[in-house]
């Protein structure tokens, strides 16, 4: 499952800001990949659709890193299973 | 004395092709872009007949970062700007200060549509979160200004089919009132969803046939989609950098009906006529060539005929006019912009398009309509007309420089 969110985030901020995903690490910076506020909320969507859960606007905030990301997705999917 | 505004750049994206050159070339021609309505099923459609820009790929004009942006109106509207900056040679720094004024009667419909077939006919609960920056009513403009480096006054205008006309005039009231030297303004549209093509089948004045405007046969308007930009200037920010001027826009019209919300007054259209020439400070019988609304609808044709009788006087008994949507169609919010510039290029070519299509004069159609053939004339005055749902008048008179 880890796998399977791990290639679901990449794959959509790959797809967002058009970069190659071996570019992108779980420690790479939201800032370092020029990811706007729009570049996020964009790629949440593609998230949710991809994993069919609801992201809720409180976990947007202070998400820092791809590794923020992938922790609070991680966590959401447990608490739905 | 009032500000002279010239016109030093062109561009168009319809049914008639992806550049001005095209569309210049088909109008002279008499080659229409109007066939059968293409990417629907006929089984949903009563609608049969539709003016719809050939062959378009977006991806051979934005790169697939910017498509997720731009909804197909403003995909229209960019494209047209970008031809008419070129076309007027303004450099970067010159635009930064331009205004951009954007008409369009139906807004950003392929993305609303898309978002209510995923929520009511796919049964989602999510759309994607560029659903209102893409299909917002002011999208287009933001969008040429966004693309076009334009940082001035910049905004939308909806009056229906009037929309580019009233885009136009805003921005050479702009221009006149000293706010901005430079402007792009006209109108974009792209009416062919499912949903708009229902709303407009229910209307009952779609042609069965083709358009045949101010001509017994016809049978009603036929739908068009694009964009027409043109870029305005003060005569002396024009003349300061030996732009090529391709004309005056001497005078500027506008009325409202306050009648009926479909059924257009002859008083009022004719109304929007004076003033335009007034506006200008020229009289009937300087009118050259008047390029039609002329939708070709029953109650269009004989109440612009009309109107120009009413604000022409002697004069309607010799001008020219033709309806050039007879070939484009009726673009809604962009039918003004390519109207102005098929008036643009007549004056500077001496070249009148015809109205094609033309059996015999309708009952109430008494003007001359220069009937399927160009024709070779001298054209130092003309109007372009534009009369909207909803009784709101534009016209625009414009000269030879």
């Amino acid at each position: 499952m880890d796998q399977k969110i791990y290639l679901t985030v990449i794959k959509a901020i790959s797809a967002q800001k058009k970069i190659d995903s071996s570019s992108i690490s779980a420690n790479s910076t939201l800032e370092a990949l020029g990811i706007s506020s729009l570049d996020a909320i964009t790629i949440m969507y593609e998230i949710e659709d991809a994993l069919d859960i609801e992201i809720p606007n409180e976990a947007l905030e202070n998400l820092n890193s791809v590794q923020d990301i992938l922790d609070g997705i991680s966590q959401l999917v447990q608490s739905n299973a | 004395m009032t500000k002279k505004v010239v016109v030093t750049g062109l561009g168009s994206i319809s049914p008639l092709g992806i550049d001005v050159s095209g569309f210049w070339q088909s109008l002279l021609s008499g080659r229409s872009g109007i066939s059968r309505l293409r990417g629907f099923s006929e089984l949903h459609l009563k609608i049969p007949f539709a003016a719809q820009v050939p062959d378009f790929n977006p991806e051979h004009y934005f790169s697939s970062s910017e498509i997720p942006l731009l909804d197909r109106h403003s995909q229209f509207a960019l494209i047209a700007a970008r031809e008419a900056i070129n076309d007027s040679g303004l450099s970067p720094e010159a635009l930064q200060a331009g205004a951009a004024v954007i008409g369009t009667g139906c807004g950003g419909k392929e993305t609303d549509e898309r978002s209510y077939q995923i929520l009511y006919k796919e049964n989602k609960s999510r759309l994607h979160p560029l659903t209102i920056p893409r299909g917002m009513p002011s999208a287009a403009a933001s969008l040429v200004s966004i693309g076009c480096g334009l940082r001035g006054p910049v905004f939308s205008v909806s009056s229906a089919c009037a929309s580019a006309n009233h885009a136009i005039i805003q921005a050479v009231l702009l221009i006149r009132s000293g706010l901005v030297d430079v402007a792009v303004a006209g109108g974009t549209d792209a009416p062919f969803t499912f949903g708009l093509l229902k709303a407009w089948e229910a209307l009952r004045i779609w042609s069965r046939d083709t358009c045949r405007p101010f001509s017994a046969d016809r049978s009603g308007l036929v739908l068009g989609e694009g964009a027409g930009v043109v870029v305005l200037e003060s005569e002396a920010h024009a003349r300061s950098r030996s732009a090529d001027i391709h004309a005056e826009l001497s005078g500027c019209g506008m009325s409202s009906d306050a009648g009926h919300i479909t059924d257009p007054s002859a008083e009022g259209a004719a109304k929007a006529i004076s003033m335009a020439l007034k506006d200008a400070g020229l009289d009937p019988e300087d009118v050259d060539y008047v390029n039609a609304h002329g939708t070709a609808t029953e109650a269009n044709d004989v109440t612009e005929t009309r109107a120009i009788r009413l604000a022409l006087g002697k004069r309607a008994d010799t001008v020219a006019v033709s309806s050039t949507k007879s070939m484009h169609g009726h673009a809604l919010g962009a039918a003004g912009a390519f109207e102005l510039i098929a008036t643009i290029l007549a004056i500077k070519n001496g070249i009148v398009p015809a109205t094609m299509n033309f059996s015999t004069p309708g009952v109430g159609c008494d003007l001359d309509y220069v009937p399927n053939q160009p024709r070779v004339m001298k054209v130092e005055t003309a109007l372009s007309n534009s009369f909207a749902f909803g009784g709101l008048n534009a016209v625009i008179a414009v000269r030879a420089y």
